[in-house]
């Protein structure tokens, strides 16, 4: 075998090993990083006074008004662990970026630049043959460097991000009983007084209570599946995670890489379904 | 507080949302029997809404029971969150230190030349090289300080936008 034939399989080597191959991984951590569903319904708890208020009175009106307080104090922190993971995700995504550890940008001003100096003395051929060469070696460096950067990502992450993920279904959990308590308030007191308005002058007002109460169940049926959706979507970015961290050393294997993009695509249809809530 | 932990609030919590449950189912079986006038049972419903406000306040201590209990959790992400941008940052450099060596070339063949013209640009070219290198980039606020709290966390965030 001669000289050239022998670089060649030294490059077709080393161009094959180049391949970082962390696009379900980069997959999965962008659809976690996007998916907010926790901070609306922090949102929602943190104003459940404002939808509650008009139908209570007495003593139960100041104790809810002292309810408010304490949520709006807590809402920055509640947010902040959203936040934390968010940032996560978003970093773990950069990590395993097509881009981030790519060095050819700057090896091709590397040959660009000699080139426009031909009067030095370098010919054509040397540039292409250095520019080539200098280019999959890096790029094996800079995959190695990447996979091991995203391992090292993961297997530190793994205990907090679970540990952060379960505080936030309990959470939703908590948002979802305040949620059912008001919503048990509104509707019991159109339940309660609806059931007063017998006399043929209440006929007007009865209707009027009937099409606000319509209103007020949609409401709430809609908010049940929001925070159906967001236990779903937080267990699957959990699951999604445990799988990326016991296939951390075979992340190039078939298996792992469909079972994460398959997380990615579950994370990505429940956000899109919150979305279809909304309209 | 005589609850000690997350759990516990919870549990009881939902003890009393569910007696709040009970007392409304029977309300309105008395309404429905007219065994009650509208003022009492405006009363027995204002006492059902204090029991559910109470259970919300429960579950506010729950909640912030959470919080406090993430707060080492929190900590870990964002240290490793400003240790990955770092192994970024490295990437970064090296691929600056591509650009050095490619001037650095481009000096060389200049100097063996001995004209003077490419040997100043490429000195210049050189130098500049060497100035980005020694400039750490300017820190982005997208909130890893502010999320980073009161912890020691203190990361340049340098990734770009």
């Amino acid at each position: 075998m001669n000289a050239g034939k022998i670089a060649s399989v030294i490059l077709l080597t080393l161009s094959l090993l180049g391949c970082a191959n962390l696009d379900e991984v980069r997959e999965y951590a962008t659809e976690s990083a996007k998916f907010s569903a926790y901070t609306e319904l922090t949102t929602r708890f943190r104003d459940t006074y404002e939808r509650e208020q008009p139908y209570l009175s007495g003593e139960p009106a100041q104790h809810a008004q002292e309810n408010d307080r304490r949520r709006k104090a807590a809402y920055n922190d509640l947010l902040k662990i959203h936040r934390g993971v968010a940032l996560y995700m978003q970093t773990l995504a950069i990590l395993a970026g097509e881009d981030t550890f790519s060095l050819s940008g700057e090896i091709d001003s590397l040959a660009g630049g000699i080139k426009a100096y031909p009067d030095l003395g370098i010919d054509a051929k040397h540039v292409d043959a250095l520019a080539g060469i200098t280019n999959t070696v890096t790029k094996w460096i800079s995959a190695s460097r990447q996979q091991n950067a995203v391992r090292n990502m993961v297997r530190e992450g793994h205990e907090p991000l679970q540990t952060t993920l379960d505080g936030m279904n309990s959470l939703i959990r908590y948002y979802r009983k305040t949620n059912e308590n008001e919503h048990k308030t509104v509707l019991g007191f159109f339940e309660v007084e609806m059931l007063f308005l017998d006399a043929p002058e209440d006929k007007l007002l009865e209707a009027l209570a009937r099409a606000h109460l319509q209103n007020k169940v949609r409401e709430y049926s809609q908010a049940q599946q929001k925070y159906d959706n967001a236990e779903q979507g937080i267990m699957r970015i959990a699951e999604g995670h445990r799988k990326l961290f016991e296939g951390i050393d075979k992340l190039s294997s078939a298996e792992i890489r469909s079972a994460i993009s398959k997380f990615a695509k579950d994370i990505k249809s429940v956000r899109q379904n919150l979305q279809y809530v909304h309209e | 507080m005589a609850l000690k932990n997350q759990k516990q609030v919870e549990a009881f919590a939902d003890n009393i949302t569910a007696c709040a449950d009970d007392i409304h189912g029977r309300l309105i079986e008395a309404i429905k029997d007219k065994k009650i006038d509208q003022m009492t049972a405006q009363q027995i419903f204002q006492n059902e809404a204090s029991l559910r406000q109470h259970a919300n306040t429960l579950y506010i201590d729950a909640a912030n029971f959470v919080v406090d209990g993430l707060g080492e959790s929190h900590t870990s992400l964002i240290d490793l969150i400003g240790s990955a941008r770092e192994s970024i940052r490295t990437m970064e450099k090296m691929a600056g230190t591509i650009g050095l060596i490619a001037n650095l070339i481009l000096l060389a063949a200049a100097a063996c030349t001995a004209k003077p013209g490419p040997i100043l640009s490429a000195m210049k070219a050189v130098q500049s090289d060497i100035l980005a290198l020694n400039n750490s980039r300017e820190p982005l606020s997208d909130g890893i300080d502010d999320l980073a709290g009161d912890s020691s966390a203190n990361h340049t965030a340098i990734i770009r936008t």
